[in-house]
């Protein structure tokens, strides 16, 4: 991988990551201190099951339940996703629509090279925010009045951070394959969507209850990290499609012509 | 880089095709640039410069043909070579955000570092503003940073796509004495204009573009020797204009009381003897433009 585009990449996204990241640790501070004055009449509501799918099971009257729900099943993917996605989006294709792909790669930098540093600055996006989700969690959990350890909330950050890769390299590669940053965005945002949706709805339709698998919600909260640590297989399954999917970005923009 | 490498021309293209679809593009281009030249690659907009440009660097690949450059394959040998290559794209862009000091240490960086000496003088040289953002600069100020990071690493050929857009008359001079050093050192410069106004004092030879194809190659020199001259002559009294029409070389020839006016291509030498037979009182010459035998190399072709 080539170190300054790695170093330019990041310092270019570092003041929205920064800003991202301090934003999600007051969210989690403030989710947290309310759990004990509203978290137990929520709990009291009767929500639809469809609808409780797709906020994590929407059990508000537990401290985990509360933040699988408030923060776990939308919030924190939708913040990463997003950070992940514009962020590969706008460091490949952005760049070539800006015109300094054409500068860069007349230098004497591999295609290959320069796509694995970009992939390389959006995974330490990725792993700033999932570090402040960490952080921001700790203390959310501590306003609360504890009741979750330390080593499960860490346990949510890494599903969460390996959402954010596989949702970065699919921005990653389309960017990279096409060129066009409003593609490589709408397309990954919205496999993140359907996917959500998905992984909510599917399971309630017998017939398509098998959608799910195809779904990177799936592989990031259904074995709930919460309560049961880290699932191995769910993040070897999205860590494989981040780097094929990344693999991929860097066999596309080998054979293609850069954009005028 | 070995010596062999050396002797071989800095650019030669085989047939070098680019074909973008009706009519678009570069169609089997033959050229070849030497060592040591200062060659413009002229023609209006959409001839295909900036395509045989990007060519050459490997940003897009030929639909057929070949190129090599500094006696490398323009395919295969694509990364040796940028090390060995300036370029500036003809719509140079940078991060906006950034100052154009960050920026060019970022570009060097990119190149395994650079003589810091040589960036300096060339942004003195150029008036070059790098402490500012990007975004803050003008176009010709922006244009400088291209023109810095092209040459900050004493490149052995310089692939420039519109140097001069923007820059004004003081700098453009600066530009030209840098390109007239490189040169004497013997580097390559191949340039491209869509005006011969502007490389015309730098350029040993040219090749003019249309319609993506090479319409002709030659010295400036050469080409000033099929310009058009007219000679305003003012005669004590009228003169019979039949006299110079029938002279070699001229091409038309007008009186208007005491003043006449001939166009002739070539000497003049005929011209000025016929007028000595009679009394003349003053001779205006009138060069053809440059740029008019720039113009006519367009239109030929469009009119065929």
């Amino acid at each position: 991988m080539s170190w300054p585009v790695f170093k330019m990449a990041l310092r270019l996204r570092l003041p929205s990551t920064a800003s991202a990241a301090v934003g999600l640790v007051a969210v989690l501070l403030v989710v947290g201190a309310l759990f004990p004055a509203v978290g137990h009449s929520f709990g009291k509501l009767k929500i639809p099951k469809g609808v409780a799918d797709l906020l994590g099971g929407a059990d508000y009257g537990t401290l985990t339940g509360w933040f699988r729900s408030e923060i776990g099943s939308i919030y924190g993917p939708l913040l990463i996703a997003a950070m992940a996605i514009t962020g590969a989006a706008s460091t490949t294709a952005g760049e070539e629509e800006d015109r300094i792909l054409a500068l860069v790669l007349a230098y004497p930098v591999k295609r290959t090279r320069l796509i694995a540093a970009k992939a390389g600055a959006i995974a330490a996006v990725v792993v700033i925010i999932a570090g402040a989700a960490w952080i921001g969690l700790i203390g959310g959990v501590a306003l609360a009045g504890g009741g979750i350890g330390v080593l499960d909330l860490g346990a949510f950050s890494v599903h969460l951070a390996f959402f954010g890769f596989a949702m970065g390299a699919l921005a990653l590669a389309v960017g990279a394959a096409t060129g066009s940053r409003a593609l490589a965005t709408g397309a990954a945002a919205a496999v993140a969507v359907i996917g959500w949706l998905i992984n909510g709805f599917a399971p309630l339709v017998h017939a398509i209850a098998w959608l799910k698998y195809l779904s990177p919600f799936y592989y990031y909260a259904t074995h709930d990290p919460l309560t049961g640590g880290v699932d191995v297989v769910d993040l070897a399954v999205l860590g494989f499609f981040a780097l094929a999917l990344t693999a991929v970005a860097m066999v596309r923009i080998q054979r293609r012509d850069l954009r005028a | 880089m070995v010596d062999a490498v050396r002797a071989q021309p800095a650019i030669s293209t085989r047939g070098l095709s680019k074909d973008y679809g009706s009519g678009h593009g570069l169609f089997a281009l033959d050229l070849e640039v030497e060592r040591g030249e200062v060659f413009g690659f002229l023609g209006p907009n959409g001839a295909g410069k900036s395509t045989t440009m990007r060519l050459l660097l490997d940003l897009i690949k030929p639909t057929s043909g070949s190129a090599s450059i500094l006696g490398l394959d323009s395919r295969a040998d694509s990364h040796e070579i940028r090390r060995h290559v300036g370029f500036l794209p003809g719509d140079f862009a940078l991060y906006p955000k950034l100052t154009g000091a960050t920026v060019l240490d970022f570009l060097a960086a990119l190149r395994g570092g650079v003589d810091r000496r040589l960036r300096d003088s060339l942004a003195e040289r150029l008036d070059a503003e790098l402490g500012r953002p990007i975004r803050e600069l003008s176009t010709g100020n922006r244009q400088k940073l291209g023109l810095i990071q092209a040459f900050m690493h004493d490149p052995e050929l310089l692939i420039l796509d519109e140097p001069i857009a923007g820059l004004d008359p003081l700098v453009q001079q600066s530009f030209h004495a840098l390109l007239a050093e490189v040169s004497a050192r013997g580097r390559t410069v191949f340039l491209s204009s869509h005006t011969l106004s502007e490389v015309e004092r730098v350029t040993q030879r040219v090749a003019i573009l249309r319609d993506g194809g090479l319409v002709v190659v030659d010295s400036l020199e050469n080409l000033r020797k099929v310009a058009i001259q007219r000679l305003e002559i003012e005669f004590s009294e009228a003169v019979p204009v039949e006299q110079f029409r029938d002279l070699p070389g001229v091409r038309e020839a007008t009186a208007d009381g005491r003043h006449l006016i001939v166009a002739f291509e070539g000497s003049a030498d005929a011209v000025v003897k016929a007028a000595a037979g009679h009394d003349v009182r003053a001779i205006r010459t009138h060069e053809e433009d440059l740029e008019e035998i720039f113009l006519r190399y367009y239109r030929r072709e469009g009119a065929s």
